[in-house]
């Protein structure tokens, strides 16, 4: 009788010992992912118990880290950007003094519309016109429209006719409320 | 006998009477004009530029000022403020320039062959203008 208890004891023992065992499904060589499986090899998803990744990888951003932070304006740092506008002298003038004046004026016009376009975007329009299968027109249009405030001329220089003037702006993040 | 409280009130009326005078003459003597300009640049050449400067009919109904920093200009011969504005042109654009310009610029590229324009624009704008023996000092409203 002692043994016939024993036995059934050692036997119950097993029985639980069997269904509490849960068996890792090892994974293929160089992976980081480990599948917890109670019935040894799962066919079906609902049958896997847990899933683990180990050593999960860094995902990489399109940006550098240092890149990332000299594009955008920062709360404390402000942001300086420089841009240098060219402009043509028109052909009958009176003066090279006057040359120069006319060259200058269309010269910081395109500096105000770079310093635009660097700020707040450009917006582009396309449109091709396609007649039996060849391309009879094709437009790219582009357009932007900003207030410029407290931007400063730093050079100014007048070669050939052609007039170059460096233009600075500084930006800071109270300026941009919302 | 006469009371001592009529005769300490007269000089004081009259002090206080030169001082307001002083005060909204020197609120008249500071014109105010309304002054714009815009350009247009063709293909990176200039095309148009107009700068328009008129006295204003009525007084400004702003307060506050639109550049922190005023501009100082010489009087050389006459007390107009055109001319002033004419003899120191490259400096007053500049000034109306950092003050605040509107941009609108577009381009068109059609089969490879591009044209742009380029507008600049200062608004409107009341400018409070104070004349002195040898400088004039203009600044924007807001």
């Amino acid at each position: 009788m002692k043994y016939a208890l024993v036995l059934a004891a050692l036997l119950s023992v097993v029985s639980c010992a069997s269904t509490d065992t849960v068996k890792t499904q090892t994974p293929p060589e160089n992976s980081n992912i480990t599948i917890v499986c109670p019935t040894g090899s799962c066919t079906k998803a609902q049958e896997v118990q847990k899933v683990e990744i180990v050593n999960p990888p860094v995902v990489k951003t399109v940006l550098d880290k240092t890149e990332n932070e000299s594009m955008v304006l920062n709360e404390q740092k402000p942001l300086l950007i420089s841009v240098v506008g060219q402009g043509v002298a028109p052909i009958n003038t009176a003066s090279p003094a006057q040359a120069y004046a006319l060259a200058k004026r269309a010269a910081v016009a395109d500096a105000y519309r770079l310093i635009a376009e660097k700020v707040k975007g450009v917006r582009i329009d396309g449109q091709d016109l396609v007649q039996n299968m060849m391309v009879k027109r094709s437009t790219v249009r582009t357009s932007v429209a900003a207030m410029v405030r407290n931007a400063n001329i730093v050079e100014t220089t007048f070669k050939e006719g052609l007039c170059e003037v460096e233009m600075e702006i500084t930006l800071n993040r109270s300026q941009f409320p919302h | 006998m006469r009371s001592g409280n009529g005769d300490n009130t007269q000089p004081f009326s009259i002090s206080s009477l030169v001082i307001l005078f002083i005060l909204s003459s020197a609120t008249l003597f500071a014109d105010e004009y309304l002054i714009s300009y815009r350009s247009v640049i063709q293909d990176a050449i200039i095309y148009n530029e107009t700068l328009t400067i008129s006295h204003a009919m009525q007084k400004c109904p702003q307060n506050s000022f639109l550049n922190e920093k005023a501009l100082l200009l010489p009087i050389k011969k006459s007390k107009d403020l055109k001319e002033i504005i004419l003899q120191n042109y490259e400096e007053f654009l500049e000034y109306l320039q950092k003050s605040g310009m509107k941009v609108e610029h577009a381009q068109e590229t059609r089969n490879s062959i591009n044209h742009s324009t380029t507008r600049l624009t200062f608004q409107t704008h009341c400018f409070k203008v104070d004349f002195n023996d040898n400088f004039v000092t203009i600044a924007p409203l807001k």
